[in-house]
């Protein structure tokens, strides 16, 4: 019945072989050195450290001493009710299997539909005053660097201003919801975006590259859709979310800086994006189609960017890119 | 209680290796690690703090030193406070600083003052809830010489161009070893500043073999580089492959240099380090061993979705633990007779008021 084990003198780094038992009415524990009695300790002044794996298991004393063993099972024989629910659920391997299953199925949920409903929840609960001061903030960092004022001809400026306030007018925020800012970008080339307050970025590079307004209109068409479903708002909610969870489930803030980490992290967020512009992609295929025009265009005008970009090969594999691949886009816009 | 003591005052013998060794398992460990990750799981992430001082008791307790293991005593409740303090920090930085670049920046002074002391309650924590043989550890810094450490000197290996980088690190280990004490007895470590600047210069020499062999491979890969492609050219693809297989080695060169430096400057540091008199402390660990094995680790949790993590983490530990050594006397007896819990006794509040773990 008795645990053998070492007996630590009060705060003493110093032992004795010992053993430990229960007195007559459960009350008390004794320790038995071979010469006699070494201590006897009220039982609820005593902490023993839960069963957990092969360990020691330790008792402080309250006077500084402490008893230690190895014979898990006869401390828990003494100390009945401290057995430890924990070390019966990491001994079953049916409950390590359960445990793998749920692990498992939590993160695959959580990366699926946690982070984009409630990021999707947050950027719809954002007041547009919010938006308005993103917008400023991103365009006041990159405008004069990345971009520089339009070197468009006036008429060309004047079409695009039409085109713009065409697409507006069809578009669900109506023509004040949208701001058109025309820009050169060498640095960029033919691209277009939009910021979560309503303005639209395109650029020079793109309407040279455009070789009739149906391409340049769907364009607009996909980014005012990123402006409608809050897509840039979202993009920062779950930059935050994805890191923050991986660091308050795996416990370190060390671990924000792992490799392992920061990979699941960004793969997602490119996951995210690609659904967003397949997204804004079907948003401007229904919008074009209900103004009478060919959705369709914007595909040739993506094919034309990517040839222009990355050459033939094509640019990078569309799993670690933040767009679709091209082609299956393209395919997507001129379905009927 | 003097009988006891009988036995101690022995007469000097030789001093005696005594090897640190790690006895937990890999296939041990993840059990208590997937069931403690679920638990986290279920309740969205309160469990965290119970799971870290488990896995943590775990560790500390399957490493031993002269026949008995360390042990770990952090409190959960306090370790789930710190959590939720770093937490919303974190949470308010990041929305901040993501909602507008121009607020990242108003966070710096924030974390400039913040962080020594962050770092000087995680490791004042880590101390008093550590104990190996029925004592604790303990942990004497300030504040004041954590912003030295941890702040004044990395700027001062900045604005001197990196020549004072060795100096700032050995004053991060001085904050780090020369505050740990152990039963009254004080850890002291002496870092001879040129064995310190050796290792970082052979660093700089790998650098300088890295630069030459990219440059060998550019000059024999037959790209015309006098010939770059203009405006609406593509890149051949030669040039595309090229590019890849060099930000891979660099990548690569840059995580061995990180081991590499860590590694040496560990061994150097451990090593030139006692406690009391005359106990030394030594580390041995080979920087190719280790670069190995977290290279090795890092790839196979990638492969297997993060569920190799237990046995990646078990496997470091062996490794450490087993070039882990302290030389003195034949028995520690006469060491431990000397060295008692300071004041008050056990269930003392071990960890002050603002004492939190942040996982530093």
């Amino acid at each position: 019945m008795a645990a053998q084990g070492r007996y630590f003198l009060p705060r003493s780094a110093l032992f004795v072989a010992a053993a430990l038992d229960v007195s007559q009415d459960g009350e008390t524990l004794l320790v038995q050195g071979a010469d006699g009695l070494l201590a006897q300790v009220p039982r609820r002044a005593v902490t023993a450290t839960s069963r957990l794996g092969n360990l020691r298991r330790k008792l402080e004393f309250p006077d500084g001493g402490g008893f230690e063993t190895e014979d898990n099972d006869a401390i828990d024989a003494l100390l009945r009710p401290r057995d430890g629910i924990l070390h019966r659920l990491e001994k079953s391997w049916r409950m390590v299997l359960a445990a793998v299953l749920l692990s498992a199925a939590a993160a695959a949920l959580f990366a699926l539909y946690g982070v984009p409903a409630t990021a999707g929840w947050l950027a719809r609960r954002t007041p547009a005053s919010v938006a308005g001061f993103v917008s400023r903030q991103t365009l006041e960092a990159i405008d004069g660097r990345l971009l520089k004022p339009t070197g468009l001809a006036a008429a060309e400026q004047q079409r695009m201003a039409r085109l713009f306030r065409v697409m507006a007018a069809s578009a669900p925020r109506g023509e004040i919801g949208y701001r058109l800012l025309p820009r050169d970008a060498p640095l960029i080339g033919p691209n277009a975006f939009a910021l979560p307050g309503g303005e639209i970025v395109v650029t020079d590079q793109l309407v040279r590259l455009a070789q009739n307004d149906e391409e340049l209109e769907g364009v607009i068409a996909h980014e005012m859709a990123h402006v409608d479903r809050a897509h840039g708002l979202q993009r920062i909610y779950q930059a935050s979310l994805v890191p923050a969870a991986i660091a308050f489930i795996t416990g370190d803030a060390s671990q924000m800086g792992h490799i392992a980490t920061i990979l699941p992290g960004v793969l997602l967020q490119s996951a995210y994006s690609r659904e967003f512009e397949q997204q804004a992609d079907d948003d401007a295929t229904a919008q074009m189609r209900r103004i009478g025009k060919n959705p369709a265009r914007l595909g040739d005008l993506l094919e034309r960017i990517e040839a222009k970009m990355c050459g033939v090969k094509g640019c990078l594999p569309s799993w670690l890119g933040s767009h679709p691949a091209t082609a299956a886009r393209a395919a997507r816009l001129r379905r009927r | 209680m003097d009988h006891f003591s009988t036995g101690v005052s022995v007469a000097p013998s030789a001093p005696v290796r005594h090897e640190m060794r790690f006895e937990g398992t890999g296939g041990e460990y993840f059990r208590i690690w997937i069931v403690n990750l679920a638990l986290t799981i279920v309740t969205l992430g309160i469990f965290s703090a119970w799971a870290k001082v488990r896995n943590r008791r775990y560790f500390y307790g399957n490493t031993f030193l002269d026949g008995h293991s360390f042990d770990y005593h952090g409190d959960p409740k306090r370790i789930l406070l710190g959590r939720l303090i770093a937490l919303g920090i974190l949470l308010a930085y990041y929305l901040t600083a993501a909602l507008t670049p121009l607020a990242g920046l108003l966070w710096v002074p924030v974390f400039l003052f913040a962080a020594p002391w962050l770092i000087r309650s995680s490791f004042r924590f880590n101390a008093r809830n550590t104990s190996y043989r029925n004592i604790r550890f303990d942990f004497h810094g300030g504040y004041g010489g954590a912003f030295k450490a941890f702040i004044l000197w990395p700027i001062g290996a900045v604005f001197s161009l990196g020549i004072l980088a060795p100096i700032s690190r050995r004053a991060r280990d001085y904050y780090h070893i020369n505050n740990h004490s152990f039963g009254g007895k004080w850890f002291n470590a002496v870092i001879p500043a040129g064995r310190l600047y050796l290792i970082y210069l052979l660093a700089l020499a790998i650098v300088a073999v890295g630069v030459v062999f990219a440059f060998l491979v550019f000059s024999h890969s037959g790209i015309d580089f006098t010939h770059l492609p203009g405006k609406g050219e593509a890149p051949t693809p030669a040039m595309i492959g090229l590019f890849f297989l060099l930000s891979i080695i660099y990548l690569m060169t840059f995580l061995f240099l990180a081991t590499f430096v860590g590694t040496l400057v560990f061994n150097l540091a451990v090593s030139c380090t006692r406690l009391d008199e005359d106990l030394h402390l030594e580390s041995r660990l080979s920087p190719f061993a280790m670069a190995w094995i977290l290279f090795s680790n890092l790839l196979l949790v990638l492969v297997t979705l993060g569920f190799f993590t237990p046995w990646a983490k078990v496997r470091a530990t062996r490794y450490l633990a087993s070039r882990l050594s302290m030389t003195g006397p034949a028995t520690m007896e006469g060491f431990v007779a000397s060295a008692a819990a300071p004041g008050s006794a056990i269930g003392e509040e071990v960890a002050g008021f603002f004492d939190f773990d942040f996982g530093l």
